[in-house]
This record gives C-alpha cells, sequence and structure tokens, in this order.
C-alpha cells in the first residue's frame, strides 16, 4: 500500500530528477476526484476513465506553467515548486469537491483468510497485484522504449538531452501523466481503505521513509521498501506498543528511516555515488 | 592535409557579426567566420576568449546579442538547442555530458531520439512500426559502435568507463545523430598521447567517410595543425586571425596572444633594468 505511493515519488524522481513533493496532493486529488464524480451520477468506469483524463490534463497544465519556465534551473527550485504545487492541489481538490470524508467501496471483498494462523487481508492482497502490475508495465516501458530511453536521458542531464533534439516538454509531461496516473490508483486503494479525506495528503507522507529505505531511485526498492515500512510499523505497535505506549505506528517509520540513513544512506537499491576526487 | 583540401564544398555554416554579452561582459564581440562543407574548422584561444560561448551559440544554447548565424543556407536570429539538433548540429561538451547511468549502446541510441517518429501508444505496446523503428536505428547505431571501436564495452554504464572511452562515447552520440554539423568542444582535453592519437584518428575518420562538417575547439598545438584545415584565433572575444594553420601560426598578433607582448610599462622597466 505505501508502496504505490512511493512508487509515484519514485517515477518522478527517476525521469526529471525532481523529488515530487506533490504526490501525495495528487492521490488525494485523484480519489477525490473519482469519488464526487460518482456521486453525480457517473457510472463506476465513467469516473474513472474521466479522473484518468483529468490527470493526464493536469500533468500538461502542470509541465506547461509550473516546469517549463524551469528548464535549467537547480533541482532545489524545482523542488520548491512542486511544494507549492501541493497547496493548490490540495486547496483545489477541496475547493472544488469539498471537505466531507467521503466513502469509497471499490467492491473489492476485504475477507481476511486464514494461513497456518496468520490472517492475510484480502484486499492487501489485491493492492499488492496491482501495484506489481504497475511495477512490471512502468520497468518495461522505461527499460525498452524509445520514450523510456528518452526519459531517463532527460533526468540525467537536461542540456546534453536537449543538444541531442529530445523535446523535453513532452517527456515531462509524459513522466507527470504517468504519475498522475499512479496516483490515481493510489488514491483509489488507499481512499476505500480509509475513507476518502485530507489525511490521505499526510498518509503519503509515509513514503519518504519508504524511499529512503528502498532507495529513491529503484523501483523495486519502492516496493520492498513500502512492505518494510507497513510490516515494522505494525510489529512495532504490536511487540512495542505495551512498553512505550500506544501510537508507535505513526513515528515508527521515521524512525527506522534515520536509522537507515545513519548506517547505508543510499537506500536498499539505490545508486551508490562514488565521487571522483 | 593538402590532399583533403579539394573536397570542401559551399558554405555550410556563416556566423557573422555576432555579439555576446553576460551582464556588462563582453564574451564575444562582432565575431564573423565561416566554415564550409566537409571541412574541418578549429577554433583556438586562451582561456576564456569566447570559444565556447561561440560554439553554444552555433548550436542554441546562447542567443547571439547581436548579429546573425546562417546555417545550411537559412538564416536565423537565434534558435533553440532542440531547433539545431533537428536541423543537424550535433555537438559534445567540454565536460562530458553523458547519461551515467545508462549503457553505451542506450546512450548512443538517445542520439537518434531526434530521428524515430513512432507514436507513444506503439512504443508502449512495441508493436509494428515502432519495433521495426528500433531495429532499423539499433542497426544503425551498432555500425558506429564498431566504427569507434566500442564494441566491448556496450552494455557497460557509461559512468563505470575511463575517461578517454567515455570522450568516444560521447563522440558516438553526436554521430547517431548523422549531422551535417558537428561541434566538439575540446574532444582531448584530459586524455593522454595514446588517447589523443585515437581521438585524431576518429575525427579525421569521420570527416573524411561521413563528409561531416567539424567545427572544434582544441588547446593543443600540434594537434590543431594536424587537423584543421582552417583555424579562427579568438582573444578576449574578438577574431584575431582566421586562416590555414600555417597563416595562423605566423601572425604576429596571434603569438602576442600566445605569448605576451611587451607593453609600454614592460619597456620602461626593461630599460631602466639596463641602465
Amino acid at each position: 500500500m505505501y508502496s504505490l505511493v512511493a512508487l509515484g515519488f519514485v517515477l518522478i524522481f527517476k525521469a526529471s530528477g525532481v523529488f515530487n513533493f506533490a504526490q501525495g496532493a495528487m492521490v488525494l486529488f485523484a480519489a477525490l476526484t473519482f469519488v464526487s464524480l460518482e456521486e453525480h451520477g457517473l457510472p463506476r468506469w465513467g469516473a474513472l476513465l474521466a479522473t484518468l483524463a483529468i490527470m493526464l490534463g493536469l500533468a500538461l497544465v502542470i509541465e506547461r506553467v509550473v516546469l517549463r519556465p524551469l528548464v535549467n534551473q537547480p533541482a532545489i527550485s524545482l523542488l520548491m515548486a512542486t511544494i507549492g504545487l501541493t497547496f493548490c492541489l490540495e486547496g483545489l481538490a477541496q475547493g472544488v469537491w469539498g471537505s466531507v470524508v467521503k466513502g469509497l467501496d471499490l467492491g473489492i471483498p476485504d475477507v481476511p483468510f486464514d494461513v497456518k494462523g496468520i490472517l492475510i487481508s484480502q484486499f492487501d492482497l489485491f493492492a499488492a497485484a496491482i501495484a506489481g502490475f504497475l511495477v512490471t508495465v512502468l520497468a518495461l516501458f522505461f527499460q525498452y522504449t524509445r520514450v523510456g530511453r528518452a526519459l531517463r536521458a532527460v533526468a540525467d542531464d537536461h542540456q546534453a538531452a536537449l543538444s541531442l533534439g529530445i523535446p523535453l516538454q513532452t517527456v515531462w509531461a509524459v513522466v507527470w501523466a504517468a504519475a498522475g496516473a499512479v496516483a490515481l490508483v493510489a488514491g483509489l486503494l488507499w481512499g476505500s481503505r480509509l475513507g476518502v479525506q485530507f489525511a490521505l495528503s499526510v498518509i503519503t507522507l509515509k513514503a519518504l521513509p519508504v524511499l529512503i529505505l528502498g532507495g529513491f531511485t529503484s523501483i523495486a526498492g519502492a516496493i520492498v521498501g513500502g512492505l518494510l515500512v507497513g510490516a515494522s510499523e505494525k510489529l512495532a505497535e504490536v511487540y512495542l506498543g505495551p512498553v512505550l505506549g500506544g501510537g508507535i505506528e505513526n513515528w515508527f517509520p521515521y524512525v527506522l528511516a534515520l536509522l537507515f540513513l545513519l548506517v547505508r544512506p543510499e537506500g536498499l537499491f539505490g545508486e551508490k555515488h562514488i565521487d571522483r576526487v | 592535409m593538402g590532399q583533403r583540401r579539394p573536397r570542401i564544398g559551399e558554405v555550410l555554416l556563416d556566423v557573422s557579426d555576432v555579439s555576446l554579452s553576460f551582464g556588462g561582459v563582453k564574451a564575444l564581440h562582432r565575431v564573423s567566420f565561416q566554415a564550409r562543407e566537409r571541412e574541418v574548422c578549429a577554433i583556438i584561444g586562451p582561456n576564456g576568449a569566447g570559444k565556447s560561448s561561440l560554439l553554444n551559440i552555433v548550436n542554441g544554447v546562447y542567443q547571439p546579442s547581436a548579429g546573425t548565424i546562417s546555417f545550411g543556407g537559412v538564416q536565423r536570429r537565434s534558435m533553440s538547442p532542440r531547433e539545431a539538433a533537428l536541423g543537424g548540429i550535433a555537438r559534445t561538451f567540454q565536460n562530458i555530458a553523458l547519461f551515467k547511468g545508462m549503457s553505451v549502446l542506450d546512450n548512443i541510441m538517445t542520439g537518434r531520439d531526434a530521428k524515430m517518429h513512432s507514436s507513444l501508444l506503439a512504443q508502449a505496446l512495441y508493436w509494428g512500426p515502432a519495433q521495426r523503428e528500433e531495429i532499423e536505428h539499433r542497426r544503425h547505431v551498432e555500425k558506429l559502435i564498431d566504427f569507434l571501436q566500442i564494441e566491448h564495452v556496450r552494455k557497460t554504464p557509461v559512468g563505470r568507463l575511463p575517461y578517454g572511452l567515455q570522450k568516444r562515447v560521447e563522440l558516438a552520440r553526436a554521430l547517431a545523430a548523422e549531422p551535417r554539423l558537428l561541434l566538439l568542444d575540446e574532444p582531448m582535453a584530459g586524455m593522454n598521447v595514446e588517447e589523443k592519437q585515437d581521438m585524431c584518428r576518429f575525427i579525421l575518420d569521420v570527416n573524411d567517410e561521413f563528409g561531416t562538417t567539424i567545427l572544434l575547439i582544441e588547446h593543443d598545438m600540434a594537434v590543431v595543425m594536424d587537423l584543421a584545415d582552417r583555424v579562427v584565433v579568438l582573444d578576449y572575444g574578438r577574431k584575431i586571425a582566421d586562416g590555414t594553420p600555417e597563416e595562423v601560426r605566423q601572425n604576429p598578433e596571434v603569438i602576442a596572444a600566445y605569448l605576451g607582448v611587451p607593453t609600454e610599462a614592460d619597456r620602461e622597466a626593461l630599460a631602466q633594468g639596463a641602465s
């Protein structure tokens, strides 16, 4: 579940070298849009397609308004821009659709089943399957298509990519569109778990420890990191909870991430930086 | 080099009266020169003379504050690097600008990006035309890899290659676009003698085999004299000489720029020291 959100981060980070702070807001935006469209009487598939279209449109707008003026600017400016974008999106989503908590039922049964005494949630399995599917598709896309190659090129060096005639704008639009689509999926799954509400955008902050554990540039890392964070916070709650008092779940992943930074700053699967002196 | 001269054709690149300033600093002042088809033209000059700026203007990274550039008979005041690339201008960078995490093969394939046209959807499905296109371009890239003798490293991530090989990969990436004009910004900087000789040979081969016009910046005078059909000398943003290597070598202003001339004060000091 956490992996899905982290995936969106990794995607944009890999492709544009920018840490997209607005990913969480995009998740919220997507989920809210979907639910509200459905409330307005659109059939489920209609709402899904419409939301997808809106997310793609949003990606184009972001590219044009936010990113295009920032070509060749240092990554920190882009990061700041995405932070700004977060607030805009959150405001926009709630301004348009209202801030009432909305329920979302995807119709996926959530009956836990019992494997030798361990309860496994069907819903979580479903989410995992979706995450796995998305990852496979994206990985193949990045590795083997021309656009994927162009994406990696742009991430590495704007200037060189431009000199080869790679259209930076198109590439960025594609990345943000993909991130928007991932955000939609994440928003639906999380939304049906917790209800569609403002907190969704905060929960996505948990993606940070996921990324630190898994490495910022690795899609596989996002998945493993997501599992680690999810499992460790639950285990900590059960085993450490009684000793330290409850509510460990909320901060444990961050502590874990801090410890991890001390030991292995590039994450489990991240690229190691070797500087030539 | 005399025997290659007859191959040289029409003017391909015509830079006329180009000036460039950054704030108050004049990087270039009314520089004009021409490069003809199939010519190897070298730009030399002391550090800070404006050589890289000139290259950056030709390839659209900088927009000149005055003057015009015409390439292949089309004159324009300014263009974007992408337009330049699509028009047939490729380049390498002074500090290698390869995509470090990607393999040699992928790096060179990006050089052909501008030549590939299949739609996003077709690529995503790896369907018919997209597949054919990919294979066809891959074939061309393999030829280049053979040509530059980097077969043994084609799957290696570029970041792991030694410096000299990286420079060669960067040349391959630029060539992948089949450019009419190739800009090389210090292709031999930081190389040892052997690597320099290899690079020289590759540059001449490229020029011979593909008929590519080459505009290069280089510091090593021996290399320049060997390679270039024509040499343009810049100093403090002005062009001080332009001609064959022999002519330029004997030009007093060039010698002065490189070795320094005694100023009035120097002469007085000398005279006083003598008395």
